[in-house]
């Protein structure tokens, strides 16, 4: 994996979106490894892969959050070639798994002392891979796992679901939030979506529509409605029998089908 | 026996009177707040109703004691039902302000901690490279803090040239860290300035536009800002050209907060509009009431 350390300068590549940070890495690097050379500077994801497999740095300082590609992803591609350092801004998530991973980070903003003791930890690893040249499949692994524990975090293992639907109108495309919609209603070709002040119509089908929104936040009451279930007001039946439900924020009343009717029994 | 079928009969005698009570106050509310038109034509049809059937009599006392229930009684009556109305609504709304003012304060106390770390770690950069570039962003944050933090927020802060001006502050202070990345553009007329705006919206559309359109993208972009009067309403629009919306994407508490702060304050004359252009980005508008001032 690493050329041998003795004769030729080690090298670095520094990657961040934000040319300050990157300023500032420089100048603590220059003074305390005065011998590295910064072969290169990145100042997002992709240019850093492509730079980095360019210059085969023997350190790569990637910070996590970049256009294009996430630091994270930069090193799944270099790691084979550079030892990474991982630079991120206060984020607990990501200093607990580099942590469990033994993974090099530096936290932004960059101290001296810290540089300087990351510094001394880069080099002793470079100098111990040299001499065993052991593979470095540790480190792909761990990447691996913070890349499920970055993005996993906050919705385990939740399927995404439709957050916006879009309608047209005039020239543009409305976004209209799920949480803004009380009810959708399917209306011979098109798809009614009503919220409080507007109705839209999509064409997207109620089929469509039962299948990628999130079940817990819409019900189906009717063949041809589903209703959100945080604006439903009431429940009620009329003269008929038929259960008839109000939302908030429309008059409308929506028919429950028989076949639905189990949603709204009394406890 | 003979007891409990007694108390039975006097039961069924008292219910009968509360329900004749209560019919007769909902007729006496009704005849009250009535109008006298729609009262002529009960009348007439009652009248008609009873000569159909060959006893007047019921039909004239009917238009009789109604007249005089609206006569002596109604103005009264009337006045205190729709007091009682008011009285209910005041409440509720009283209520509402309360919880919103309480609601916001929880919402305005929120200043991104990224933001902060980011800004203070580029102040120390810049004080070793670029002193006066450092003085420049310090003095951004300083504005920035002065209006977002709810305590040091003073009086008066909620027109739109307030908010703008928080604005200008905090975009360049991305501008700083972003360089060439992040364009800016505003198009607010300065007779705008005045008109009451709520305080945090366009800076949470602004932090939004830079988070998920141009912070993600390559290239970076242009955040436009621009205010614009549409008939009775104030149309103020932040537009990037950056990465767009993905359906799938949580809509966030930014937004949330939004429209439930603009459903507090202006009920369902107010709205916040996202649309995705033709050519890309995203606009996010929001369309409130203008009013030249705030009220004294």
């Amino acid at each position: 994996m690493n050329p041998s350390l003795d004769g030729r300068p080690v090298t670095a590549l520094i990657a961040d979106d934000e040319a300050p940070m990157r300023d500032l890495l420089r100048a603590r690097l220059a003074a305390v490894w005065p011998d590295l050379s910064i072969v290169a500077e990145a100042a997002n994801g992709v240019e850093a892969v492509e730079l980095g497999e360019r210059h085969r740095p023997d350190i790569a300082f990637l910070d996590i959050r970049m256009p294009g590609l996430s630091g994270i992803e930069a090193a799944k591609r270099l790691y084979a070639r550079s030892h990474i350092v991982f630079a991120t801004a206060y984020d607990q998530y990501a200093l607990d798994a580099f942590e469990q991973g033994a993974l090099d980070y530096l936290l932004k903003p960059v101290s001296a002392e810290r540089l300087a003791t990351t510094c001394a930890r880069v080099r002793a690893r470079l100098a111990a891979t040299a001499a065993t040249d052991a593979p470095p499949q540790e480190i792909g692994r761990q990447l691996a796992q913070l890349t499920a524990l970055l993005e996993g975090r906050g919705k385990p293992d939740k399927p995404a679901y439709l957050r916006w639907i879009q309608a047209q109108v005039g020239s543009s495309l409305r976004m209209v939030s799920t949480k803004e919609i009380l009810f959708f209603q399917s209306d011979e070709k098109y798809t009614r979506v009503q919220t409080a002040g507007t109705e839209y119509l999509i064409r997207k089908t109620l089929k469509e529509l039962l299948d990628e929104l999130d079940p817990d936040e819409f019900w189906r009451i009717h063949r041809s409605t589903l209703v959100r279930v945080d604006a439903i007001a009431e429940v009620r039946r009329d003269l008929r029998g038929r259960q008839m439900l109000r939302v908030r924020g429309h008059p409308e009343e929506l028919e429950v089908s028989r076949n639905h009717g189990y949603l709204f029994q009394q406890m | 026996m003979r007891a409990s079928e007694i108390n039975r009969v006097l039961d069924f005698v008292r219910d009968a009177v509360n329900e004749a009570g209560r019919l007769w106050w909902r007729f006496f509310d009704w005849v009250a707040v009535v109008e006298w038109r729609q009262l002529f034509l009960t009348w007439f049809f009652v009248v008609v109703f009873f000569a159909l059937v060959n006893t007047p009599e019921p039909g004239f006392w009917f238009v009789f004691i109604s007249f005089a229930v609206k006569v002596l009684a109604g103005g009264k009556r009337k006045a205190e039902l729709m007091a009682r109305d008011a009285t209910a609504q005041a409440n509720v709304a009283t209520l509402e302000r309360r919880l919103m003012e309480a609601r916001m304060a929880a919402l305005q106390a929120q200043v991104e901690p990224h933001f902060l770390f980011n800004t203070l770690a580029l102040i120390g950069q810049l004080i070793e490279t670029d002193p006066p570039e450092a003085a420049r962003v310090h003095a951004h944050l300083i504005d920035y803090l002065r209006s977002t933090l709810p305590q040091m927020r003073q009086r008066g802060g909620a027109t739109l040239g307030k908010q703008v001006e928080l604005s200008r502050a905090y975009l360049a202070i991305m501008q700083a860290r972003m360089k060439e990345r992040l364009a800016v553009r505003f198009d607010v007329p300065d007779f705008l300035g005045s008109a009451p705006f709520p305080p945090m919206m366009l800076q949470t559309l602004i932090e939004n536009a830079i988070k998920h359109g141009l912070e993600p993208k390559i290239a970076g972009g242009t955040v436009a800002v621009r205010a614009h009067v549409v008939g009775a309403d104030l149309h103020v629009e932040v537009c990037d050209d950056g990465v767009g919306i993905d359906p799938h994407a949580d809509d966030g508490v930014g937004l949330a907060n939004i429209r439930e702060r603009l459903q507090l304050l202006y009920g369902g004359d107010a709205a916040l509009d996202i649309t995705t252009p033709p050519g890309g980005g995203a606009c996010a508008t929001i369309r409130l009431p203008y009013k030249m001032m705030e009220d004294a």
